[in-house]
């Protein structure tokens, strides 16, 4: 089990991360954590993206002279890139939010917010 | 009317490049002229409309097919499919949309601060663009972008108004939002890890001969529970009321008409794509998403009857309604499934012909609750005749639309020999029939007690002609089903018949 873990190193630090950014999302108070945690969240599954594209031995997908197979496939890198883009509207939008309701509260803990409700 | 020109290629990318396109002009016509925008709008939607009809002819002849972008076939290109339960949200979109977005002209202006006002009609252009892409998308990376067009611009509409409330909630609907957008697109990495393809009819071929079930299972219960959120099926929709029911009026018939069968549309492509796997869950996937389905129908009335705003009243009304549509494809009979399918586009036209009745109420009178909008009924004679008939519609009554969807789904409880699941579609009616009552009966007979209500006018034209329109069709579409319902189920025999996994 333990060499398994091991053995899948890139797989096993993704899985921790991402529960590490749902803990933050679900547990955390203050909303800026709880975005923080998001964005953790969505690291962890970029990288076991870009994990997926590795070849063992390859070298980088770079057509030209001296190119020579093979090579890691582009395609995830491609993919983690549009996804990232995504990431950082989510990010823009959820911050402007939390800017607002700080500028209408004056809070952004999330049990004080409530009981202002 | 069979001319070459149906059979042009192209209608299906124009049908995604036209309110894509005609959104992100917005921002600059309106410094240009800030009149045009709203106009301009109405134009574009009304122009996708146009470019849906040729589409909607050729998928009754020939049945679904597809477009390659690039000129490079499947599995490399990306791919463009009209299919038959894409085609029912898409319906929806382009009869909501022109509707939509003539109300929008007056409401808006009042609803909307005067500098977001081009970005209201923006977002709503890109989130109908978006669905329209979801839709008939065939690829699974471009599901997860459509996905996230939807609910970005989902999101922003919900705080666009500026009350307080929503962007409070406008925040929570994001993070649950992101979260189950982020296990959608995990499940999507994970699928590209194992098959190696991203095209939907690619990956359902090369599942069939893999032997991983647990990265599978994962795959699929990734793809299942974060289609769930966006749908808000229970116990995953306490989101739901609060951003639909604080949002401005279109934007509530936008998000609860259309953006939560995004998440309706999400569980039936996974079930395209796992359709030849076995996958190993604990008991059956179905039984569990049955069961949810019951709950949502209960307990989505049950909140309903207890509540005073009448915006969350409707929204509750949603969760119900979800539960019908995800009830009627988890019991994987041939008349449950078109019925499923036939309420996902019916039920888009009732709930927003009823928030927009109850978004021109709440712009003539400024209440939003049962008590404060009491006799309205009298000051307000059709608007609230055309919220009676999509209430009435919403209960079930024959032969309204919300009739025909509802009984297929109980007679293909029947046909899969589950009654049960029957009884509860004819007990979640009776529920509905409690609280849509209380809301007529408020209306029409009790006395006005509030000035605003007591003086309040009959909503503008620009108001009264969508709704009416609506209304209409809310009335006669369970007259016309049929011919749709026909469709739909020699749709859902094929497709029953190819996959063996529910």
């Amino acid at each position: 089990m333990a060499e398994a873990l091991w053995y899948n190193l890139d797989y096993t630090a993704v899985v921790v991360l991402f529960c590490i950014g749902l803990y933050a999302v679900i547990i955390k108070n203050n909303l800026i954590k709880k975005l923080l945690g998001l964005n953790i969240m969505e690291t962890a599954v970029f990288a076991f993206i870009v994990t997926s594209g590795m070849v063992t031995g390859g070298s980088p997908p770079v057509v030209g002279p001296g190119a020579e197979a093979p090579m890691a496939s582009p395609l995830p890198h491609a993919l983690v890139l549009t996804g990232i883009v995504v990431a950082l509207a989510t990010t823009a939008l959820a911050l402007a939010l939390i800017i607002r309701i700080h500028r209408r509260h004056g809070t952004i803990e999330a049990d004080e917010l409530r009981e202002l409700e | 009317m069979d001319g070459p020109w149906t059979a042009w290629p192209h209608w299906l990318v124009l049908l995604l490049l036209l309110p894509l396109g005609g959104a992100v002009l917005i921002p600059a016509l309106h410094s240009l002229n800030r009149r045009l925008v709203p106009w301009w709008s109405l134009v574009v939607a009304a122009g996708t409309t146009m470019v849906s009809l040729p589409l909607f002819w050729r998928l009754v002849r020939e049945g679904p097919f597809s477009y390659f972008p690039g000129g490079w076939a499947r599995p490399y290109g990306i791919e463009l499919r009209f299919d038959e339960f894409g085609a029912a949200l898409v319906a929806a979109v382009v009869l909501l949309g022109p509707p939509v977005l003539i109300f929008s002209r007056l409401y808006a202006a009042r609803a909307v601060p005067a500098p977001r006002l081009p970005f209201y009609y923006t977002l709503l252009l890109l989130n109908l663009g978006g669905m329209i892409g979801f839709a008939v998308t065939a690829d699974l990376f471009n599901l997860f972008i459509f996905l996230e067009v939807v609910s970005l611009s989902a999101y922003a509409l919900v705080a666009v108004g500026g009350r307080s409330a929503a962007e409070m909630s406008a925040l929570r609907y994001l993070l649950m939002g992101a979260v189950s957008s982020l296990l959608i697109l995990f499940a999507v990495g994970l699928l590209y890890t194992l098959t190696g393809s991203l095209n939907m009819v690619d990956v359902a071929g090369r599942l069939g001969e893999l032997d991983s079930p647990a990265a599978l299972t994962l795959a699929g219960t990734a793809l299942v529970v974060g289609f769930m959120l966006k749908a808000a099926l229970f116990p995953l929709h306490n989101w739901l009321p609060e951003a639909h029911a604080s949002a401005p009026g279109t934007v509530s018939a936008v998000l609860s008409g259309l953006v939560v069968k995004v998440g309706i549309i999400g569980l039936i492509r996974t079930y395209q794509v796992f359709g030849q796997v076995e996958l190993f869950f604990p008991g059956s996937l179905a039984t569990i998403l049955a069961w949810l389905a019951v709950a949502s129908v209960v307990m989505g009335s049950f909140f309903a009857v207890f509540q005073k705003d009448l915006k969350m009243m409707l929204a509750y009304s949603t969760i119900t309604n979800i539960g019908y549509i995800v009830l009627g494809w988890v019991l994987a009979s041939p008349y449950a499934v078109a019925g499923g399918t036939v309420h996902v586009f019916n039920h888009a036209l009732i709930k927003a012909t009823l928030f927009l009745a109850a978004g021109a109420l709440i712009y003539r009178t400024g209440q939003r609750t049962l008590e404060g909008l009491r006799g309205v009924g009298r000051t307000m004679p059709l608007t609230c005749a055309a919220l009676a008939v999509a209430a009435l519609a919403i209960i079930g009554v024959p032969p309204t639309a919300g009739f025909v969807g509802k009984w297929y789904i109980a007679l293909g409880a029947l046909q899969a020999g589950r009654p049960f699941f029957a009884l509860v579609v004819i007990f979640g009616s009776l529920l509905a029939a409690i609280y849509y009552v209380r809301i007529i009966n408020a209306f029409y007979f009790r006395e006005p007690e509030n000035e605003a209500v007591a003086g309040a006018r009959e909503a503008p034209w620009s108001m009264l002609a969508p709704l009416a329109v609506l209304a209409a069709l809310c009335l006669l579409l369970g007259l016309f089903v049929r011919l749709p319902l026909a469709f739909l189920e020699s749709a859902a025999q094929s497709l029953l018949n190819r996959v063996g996994w529910w």
